[in-house]
């Protein structure tokens, strides 16, 4: 048998868990010891009677006093074993507190810093998934695992050096049943390992279904095929009940064998069954056979406990990889303290850049123009050309892989986030507002700023009035009591960017989901925003930025032609194309009826 | 729990009943093999083998049976894990399957998912690990305490009434925990949001981070979760305390009086019979506290199992729509709304008041009005995402409500933002709507939703994979090939919401082009947002606030210089909208 501490210092599979768990081993380990020396204190009433017993069968006659004093001291050890295993119980509860709340702080600290690209490629629920429920899971392994191990291993120690002491050759037969125990108990988990990756795989499948069910079930349901999207999701179900049971078989028939083993019955059964051969055979006074029958049950109860907790180990292993893999995602690289450096001015120039998504998808190749402070830059292109990537590699959404963008002469990477976008500011189509008040949302930028100029950016932004208008006005919470419809949405990020007044700005022609009212203001909004501004505009209609300085007209990836409506018009090229496409011709001259 | 536990199980409940028959047989069996060694220690300890040998014959064959009952016991739990694993979550399946398209918003499919996977999961194990030594650890000590009547009657009376006792403290730390349990799975509820929040609007976030505050509301709520974690914690610590405390009270209770009745004994004569009849109770004292403190040390992990079920019950108790014993099928393509009002709860506004409309066979409906007019809810109406709270909607000629929900399928197409594509190729995905379509027919859809050029790009055209939800396509990529599903299926009815569709210029375009085919051979209702859009109307239909303000045929309304007229003088406006030049030079 080994001692509480060892036991506890090295829980199965130590690699992501002894990494995570490594700010509070020393509190777990001391909790495992206290829950050893207090379930060693609760068996003493059991010694406490069998004593008695010696002391009222026994030859020398019994005082009352002595019964007194065993009972006292009895009562008195349970008491203090109590009051050790709750004490455990607690520092183990409080460490887990405090690692969980670390290790959330540590994951959100690590993924605000990796490219926004990791985001995109995931659902927000696999974030939050990560975030809360893995370490979750962690907490059946930092909050029982080690005082659980810490008191079975006490109560077997001590209960141990009891019964040896009395008596060596009944200790012996005694624990027959914990040997078969261990033995049934390593052939379950053996089965359970052999079949745990079928398992894992058919888990996975299982999830698979049910994402795929669950989310297409609008759909199928809108074509009345509600059956076979049903179909594939019960052949899933089925499947994986098979595996279940196919995954239990050899797991059953060995953890029922080894929980009968050391049912107090089979304990008792066995101990007896010695107890009266031995005595029959003359090795044993039938007293000595007292102790045995109270203290070998005792050791089920911690041994079961046992079980339950190394069953959640398996888990808690896979979460703390899980949770180990986020601490360790690449970060953006970040400029070295002292090597950051200030942009003069605020040109921006793209230097033959190109991305490539990790799919070996390609985004854009081998950019290169400049944004002169005070002009307009249009992008324009079919949609999956990369206009979006190229808005996105400007904001720092993700690092080009080639080439290098430049605001006022330095390069994005070297530039300190926090001064990035006090120059860079954007307006994109889909917009976020976070649960708080309206005016926390407008001040997200700039949260020391007066609720003056809140008011301020939102009068320039068009959308003042409608959220004097909200029932608590700019204090309603939004997604409470402020509910706002896309183009309203649209105006309160216009304002959130206005507060922070960037003399660049990335606008995304985003109206599509505004209704006619809206989209009006929205305009309004970002014409006057615009003004004395560098503008990039990811166009999606041409006549729209038909007065742009610049146009950059991307084609699968790459710059196909560049020049101003007039010029590109002329070149008869792709432009020219798009342009006699999207049906403008009647738009040179607007305000004339479309219909 | 319980209730919940088999409402979960349904049909299969008999399982679970056979399987706590046997659970509570095996703690009886036990209980009463314990009792033997009344008689066996009582020989034993006064000397007589002979006597103590032929009871231990007993003790053996009730272990045995023990054992062989105890592998039934855990096959039988395991069956019902299988059974909640397979037959609930099969059940779970058919209920939802006929939840109203209006249950399945972002939140319900997500939460959906996550009891299906894991919540039942968790249930599963109940059986097996929880409820087997928490039943065990109940009855067997019932069985001990009658022996212990027997043996002395004050003992047994002091283990009889730390049963009920014991039972109101594990009631009562239940009820303690209840509330700060509740804090502490709000607050984390509250922070998982924000997780997701913080995913979502990353980009923002960041970009508006430059004084250092954009984790702060994260922050915040995590710290808060681990407030109420804390005092969860010295909550439950102080229930499990309790708990334990009350057991081993009455473990100390039972000593002293052992003692007593032993210093009785020792004032008159030693009587070694009295001697040995205290010891045996003793003995079966501490086989009456290992169970109970067993069954007390689970009381927390079978609150937490509470919440799964909870959500369970929580999808259960969503009514699904009604389907008519006599479905009725809708005799043309014409809709009608009578005196139509809906709201989405009990103390919200309505979102349509009082709603008259009809739209005749192979018309072309308009719908306008400003966001939140209600125009989104009575497109949705007509295909059923829910039924209205009055009055009642009529596709064919025939409420809806009297249709099969596949009647109504089948005779009306969506073409609505949800997007949502299968595993498979392209090729799969359209014929979602129609099954058995040719080849031909297949290509001739994709052609006219514009992603022909899309197919010929593909080195595997309309048989390249989607990836999983389509995620390897673009937003207007995946908005095409839905479009291309609701052409192909050709039902006699068309809704359109032109807004949420027309995510690029592209599927502007494509839209524009679908609906002038389909104009004067299908009704088509379109939640309208382009002017071509609207010129094609035959009838266009003005909502506000959940009120039918304007109704006609264009040319009319836009005589009437009213909303009609003041929405197409906006949408000119913005048509004409110019970046990069000075304001209201071009606005006339």
């Amino acid at each position: 048998m080994d001692t509480p501490d060892t036991v506890s210092a090295k829980p199965k599979g130590r690699g992501p868990i002894s990494q995570i768990l490594s700010p509070i081993r020393g509190r777990l380990i001391v909790a495992a010891a206290l829950a050893g020396c207090g379930s060693m204190l609760t068996l003493v009433p059991l010694a406490g009677i069998a004593h008695i017993a010696s002391l009222a069968l026994g030859d020398s006659g019994i005082v009352s006093h002595e019964v007194w004093w065993v009972v006292i001291a009895g009562i008195a050890s349970l008491c203090l074993g109590m009051l050790l295993i709750s004490a455990a119980e607690l520092l183990a509860h409080l460490a887990d507190n405090r690692i969980t709340y670390h290790l959330r702080m540590a994951i959100i600290q690590r993924l605000s810093r990796v490219p926004l690209g990791w985001f995109t490629r995931r659902a927000s629920g696999e974030v939050k998934q990560a975030i809360q429920d893995d370490i979750n899971t962690l907490h059946s392994l930092t909050a029982h695992f080690y005082t659980t191990v810490g008191r079975a291993v006490g109560a077997i120690v001590i209960s141990l050096v009891y019964l040896f002491a009395m008596d060596w050759r009944m200790a012996i037969v005694s624990i027959l049943p914990f040997p078969g125990f261990f033995l049934f108990f390593t052939r379950a988990m053996k089965a359970s390992e052999r079949n745990m990756q079928a398992f894992v795989e058919g888990m996975g499948r299982i999830d698979n279904a049910v994402v795929e069910f669950v989310n297409g079930i609008p759909v199928v349901k809108s074509f009345g095929a509600i059956g076979k999207a049903h179909n594939s999701y019960r052949e899933a179900i089925d499947a994986f009940a098979h595996a279940f049971i196919g995954f239990t078989r050899p797991l059953v028939g060995s953890m029922a064998n080894a929980n009968a083993m050391i049912s107090p019955v089979a304990v008792l059964g066995t101990v007896l069954a010695f107890g009266t051969s031995f005595v029959a055979l003359g090795w044993i006074v039938p007293l000595d056979v007292l102790p045995f029958a109270l203290v070998t049950p005792g050791l089920c109860g911690p041994l079961l406990l046992l079980h339950y907790v190394t069953h959640d180990l398996n888990h808690a292993t896979g979460a703390a990889s899980r949770v180990q893999a986020l601490l360790d995602t690449p970060v953006l690289e970040q400029p070295a303290p002292g090597m950051q450096l200030l942009p003069m001015g605020s040109e921006i120039c793209l230097e033959h850049v190109g991305y490539t998504y990790d799919a070996g998808r390609r985004g854009v190749l081998d950019i290169s123009f400049a944004l002169q402070p005070g002009t307009t830059t249009a992008i324009v292109g079919r949609s999956g050309a990369g206009k979006s990537t190229l808005a996105r590699l400007l904001l720092r959404f993700f690092d080009p892989t080639q080439g290098r963008i430049t605001l006022g002469g330095v390069d994005l990477r070297h530039i300190e986030t926090s001064t990035l976008y006090r120059h860079i500011g954007f307006v994109l189509q889909e917009v976020r507002l976070i649960h708080a008040s309206v005016c926390d949302n407008i001040a997200l930028g700039r949260p020391s700023a007066s609720r003056q100029q809140v008011e301020e950016a939102a009068r320039m932004a068009n959308i003042h009035e409608r959220i004097l208008a909200l029932p608590r006005g700019y204090d309603s919470v939004v997604g409470e009591d402020a509910q706002f419809s896309g183009g309203e949405l649209q105006r309160v990020s216009i304002a959130r960017a206005v507060l922070l007044d960037p003399p660049v700005l990335v606008l995304d022609e985003a109206t599509a989901a505004a209704d006619a009212e809206s989209e009006v203001a929205i305009q309004d909004a970002l014409s006057r925003f615009a003004e004395g501004r560098t503008l990039l505009v990811i166009a999606h209609r041409l006549d729209t930025v038909m007065h742009a300085d610049q146009i950059i007209v991307l084609d699968n990836g790459t710059l196909h032609e560049q020049g101003n409506h007039a010029e590109l018009l002329a070149r008869q090229g792709l432009y020219a194309h798009l342009w006699a496409l999207g049906d403008y011709h009647n738009c040179e001259e607007p305000a004339v009826s479309s219909c | 729990m319980l209730k919940a536990f088999i409402e979960l199980l349904g049909d299969d409940a008999p399982v679970f009943h056979r399987y706590v028959l046997m659970t509570v047989s095996y703690g009886l069996l036990s209980g009463l093999t314990l009792t033997t060694l009344v008689p066996v220690l009582g020989y034993l300890l006064a000397e007589d083998v002979r006597g103590a040998a032929l009871w231990l014959i007993l003790t053996l064959a009730g272990m045995t049976v023990c054992w062989a009952w105890r592998r039934r016991v855990e096959r039988a739990g395991v069956a019902v894990g299988v059974v909640i694993l397979q037959g609930s979550r099969q059940r779970i399946g058919d209920h939802v399957a006929r939840l109203p398209l209006g249950w399945f918003t972002a939140h319900n499919t997500s939460h959906l998912g996550h009891v299906i996977t894991q919540g039942m999961m968790t249930v599963a194990q109940l059986p097996a690990h929880v409820f087997t030594p928490v039943i065990t650890g109940a009855v067997t000590p019932l069985v001990i305490v009658v022996a212990l009547l027997a043996l002395h009657w004050p003992m047994g009376l002091i283990a009889l009434l730390g049963l009920p006792i014991l039972a109101v403290a594990l009631w009562l730390t239940a009820r303690l925990g209840r509330r700060t349990d509740q804090a502490y799975h709000r607050h984390f509820a509250d922070a998982s949001q924000r997780m997701v929040e913080f995913a979502q609007a990353q980009s923002v976030l960041r970009a508006f981070n430059s004084e250092g505050g954009s984790s702060q509301l994260l922050e915040q709520a995590i710290e808060r979760q681990r407030q109420s974690g804390l005092r969860l914690i010295y909550q439950s610590s102080l229930s499990v305390v309790l708990n334990a405390w009350v057991v081993q009270a009455i473990f100390a209770a039972l000593m002293i009086t052992a003692a007593l009745w032993l210093n009785a004994q020792l004032g008159g004569t030693l009587d070694t019979d009295s001697v040995v009849a205290v010891m045996v109770a003793l003995l079966l004292t501490s086989r009456y506290i290992d169970p109970l403190l067993d069954v007390a040390s689970y009381a927390e992990i079978l609150r937490s199992a509470c919440g799964q079920l909870e959500a369970v019950q929580g999808i259960f108790a969503v009514k699904p729509l009604l389907e008519p014993d006599q479905p009725q099928p809708p005799r043309d393509g014409s809709v009608e709304l009578r005196r139509v009002s809906m709201r989405y709860a009990p103390d919200q506004p309505d979102v349509l008041h009082n709603v008259n409309l009809r739209i005749a066979p192979g018309s072309m409906t308009a719908l306008i009005g400003a966001s939140g007019s209600g125009k989104t809810t009575l497109v949705r109406l007509i295909a059923r995402f829910f039924d209205a709270n009055e009055g009642c909607v009529l596709v064919g000629g025939v409420d809806v409500r009297q249709m099969s929900s596949r009647q109504l399928a089948d005779h009306v197409g969506q073409i609505f933002q949800d997007s949502y594509l299968f595993l498979g190729s392209i090729a799969d995905n359209i014929r979602i709507g129609r099954p058995d379509a040719s080849a031909a027919e297949v290509l001739d859809a994709a052609q006219q939703a514009g992603i022909s050029e899309l197919v010929e790009r593909l080195p595997q055209g309309l048989d390249t994979p989607v990836g999983e939800g389509g995620t390897r396509l673009s937003g207007g990529e995946r908005q095409r090939i839905a479009i291309a599903r609701a052409l192909i299926k050709d039902a006699p009815i068309l809704l359109v919401d032109e807004a949420t569709a027309a995510l690029d210029a592209e599927n502007q375009l494509v839209i524009a082009e679908v609906l002038a085919g389909l104009r004067g051979r299908r009704t088509v209702v379109v939640i309208a947002h382009q002017l071509s859009t609207v010129s094609m109307a035959d009838q266009i239909v003005v909502l506000d606030k959940g009120r039918i303000v304007e109704q006609g045929e264009p040319g009319a309304l836009l005589a009437n210089a009213g909303h009609y007229a003041h929405f197409l003088d906006q949408r000119r406006t913005a048509k004409g909208w110019r970046v990069g030049t000075p304001l209201n030079s071009e606005r006339v």
